[in-house]
């Protein structure tokens, strides 16, 4: 689950849940130039595409913005 | 004074004297007065209240041939008229629970008020029997007595034609069914008081009834994302632009299932946000930000993905209940075992 609520995320049960941008745009950042936006939402779609790869023992938070879980 | 009460009391073999579960066979017998519990219900009732016929049921007669068992009680019920029926308690024992559920569904069915008692647990409890007033009580038949002290009240007000008020008052287990009421403060007095007791370590009760959400397995992981199918839901409300669908924006009833096997994106001229929990206008310029169609094709592209699923899904998470939800996300989850998809990507907002 990708969601900028991510500690409430946490607590609905999901098991993988990566940290979003905002609400309103979960994958990017409209306030930055085209290819910053689209580099942002791409970190975050391939970080969660990394979660599914590795197990969890419970719900597990992923912030695509630190070095370990970036592509 | 007026006439006595009279009431009529469902027992299953074991208690009615027929036998164990040897007998649990045997089909519907009338017999007079009380007996066994009975005679215990019949002191708890009162003076003025008499246990007239006790109906006997095999429990494996009443759930193996559950219609020829409610035809069966619903003749005796008929012709005997009681002004209550009561059943049970059943404890813990799980096909007695759930023929007490069936013959209370069946005198309410005739016109006649009816009560039982079991374990919270016992599967005649749960939410598709809760149509009946159900009295939660112990495991086992050494809580009889005080099963019977709440039980026996109830089933005289029940039996004078008296209305019951609610679960937490008057102990029988909820049955989901709201009723306004003036609770004769205002919620601000009732919040404080409420967060003072929690603050000094006094007891207190939520009004609004907390289930915590369950814990789910963790999914095992994907050996090799290049060989994988991916799919992509979203709670954000995506719509096709101008809703043809005609989603609702809110506690969303239904999900839609979308086919984006012929895009590489998401275009705005085409697809749109329709949520009401949060400013849809981004979305809108750029509807990959809640379902990112764009970055996957390109992972696909550059063979980083195996395939992205043909199909996506799409509903409006605000409001929605989570026995709903869950029951959407079951249903798709369905869907993507049955296409062979290895994983999904959830963008919520």
């Amino acid at each position: 689950m990708i969601s900028a609520i991510y500690n409430f995320a946490l607590t609905t049960g999901a098991n993988r849940v990566i940290r979003g941008a905002r609400i309103e745009h979960v994958c990017g950042d409209p306030t930055l130039s085209p290819e910053k936006d689209y580099a942002f939402g791409m970190r975050i779609v391939t970080s969660a595409l990394r979660t599914l790869t590795v197990a969890v023992p419970g719900p597990t938070l992923f912030d695509p913005m630190e070095a370990a879980h970036a592509s | 004074m007026g006439s006595p009460l009279r009431v009529v009391h469902y027992v299953n073999q074991f208690f009615g004297g027929v036998g164990g579960e040897d007998q649990a066979h045997v089909g519907v017998s009338a017999r007079a007065g009380a007996i066994g519990p009975g005679r215990l219900l019949e002191k708890a009732l009162g003076e003025d209240a008499r246990v007239e016929a006790t109906l006997v049921c095999g429990d494996n007669f009443a759930s193996e041939r559950e219609a020829d068992a409610a035809f069966a009680l619903g003749a005796e019920l008929d012709r005997l008229k009681p002004d209550v029926l009561v059943a049970g308690p059943a404890f813990g024992s799980g096909r007695y629970g759930l023929a007490c559920a069936l013959v209370c569904q069946i005198a309410q069915a005739h016109g006649i008020p009816a009560i039982t008692a079991m374990h919270p647990e016992n599967p005649g409890a749960s939410s598709a029997r809760r149509g009946a007033y159900i009295v939660p009580t112990g495991a086992s038949t050494t809580s009889m007595q005080a099963a019977l002290d709440v039980l026996a009240p109830l089933a005289r007000r029940l039996g004078r034609g008296d209305a019951l008020g609610s679960a937490e008052v008057e102990g029988y287990m909820p049955r989901g069914a709201r009723r306004v009421h003036d609770r004769g403060r205002p919620g601000y007095e009732r919040a404080l008081a409420m967060l003072l007791d929690k603050l000094h370590g006094r007891p207190y009760r939520s009004e609004v009834p907390y289930a915590p959400p369950e814990r789910v397995s963790p999914a095992p992981p994907i050996a090799d994302l290049s060989r994988a199918r991916i799919a992509m839901v979203t709670t954000g409300g995506l719509v096709r632009k101008g809703n043809p669908d005609r989603q609702v924006s809110a506690n969303a009833v239904r999900y839609h299932r979308h086919t984006v096997a012929e895009l590489e994106s998401l275009s705005p001229a085409e697809w749109e946000a329709y949520h009401a929990g949060y400013f849809n206008h981004i979305v809108n310029s750029n509807p990959n930000y809640i379902l990112p169609l764009s970055f996957l094709r390109d992972l696909e592209r550059q063979g980083k993905v195996g395939r992205v699923h043909e199909h996506i899904y799409a509903l409006p998470g605000v409001s929605t209940p989570v026995a709903v939800s869950a029951a959407h996300g079951r249903s798709i989850a369905e869907d993507l075992r049955a296409s062979g998809v290895d994983g999904a990507l959830l963008v919520a907002t």
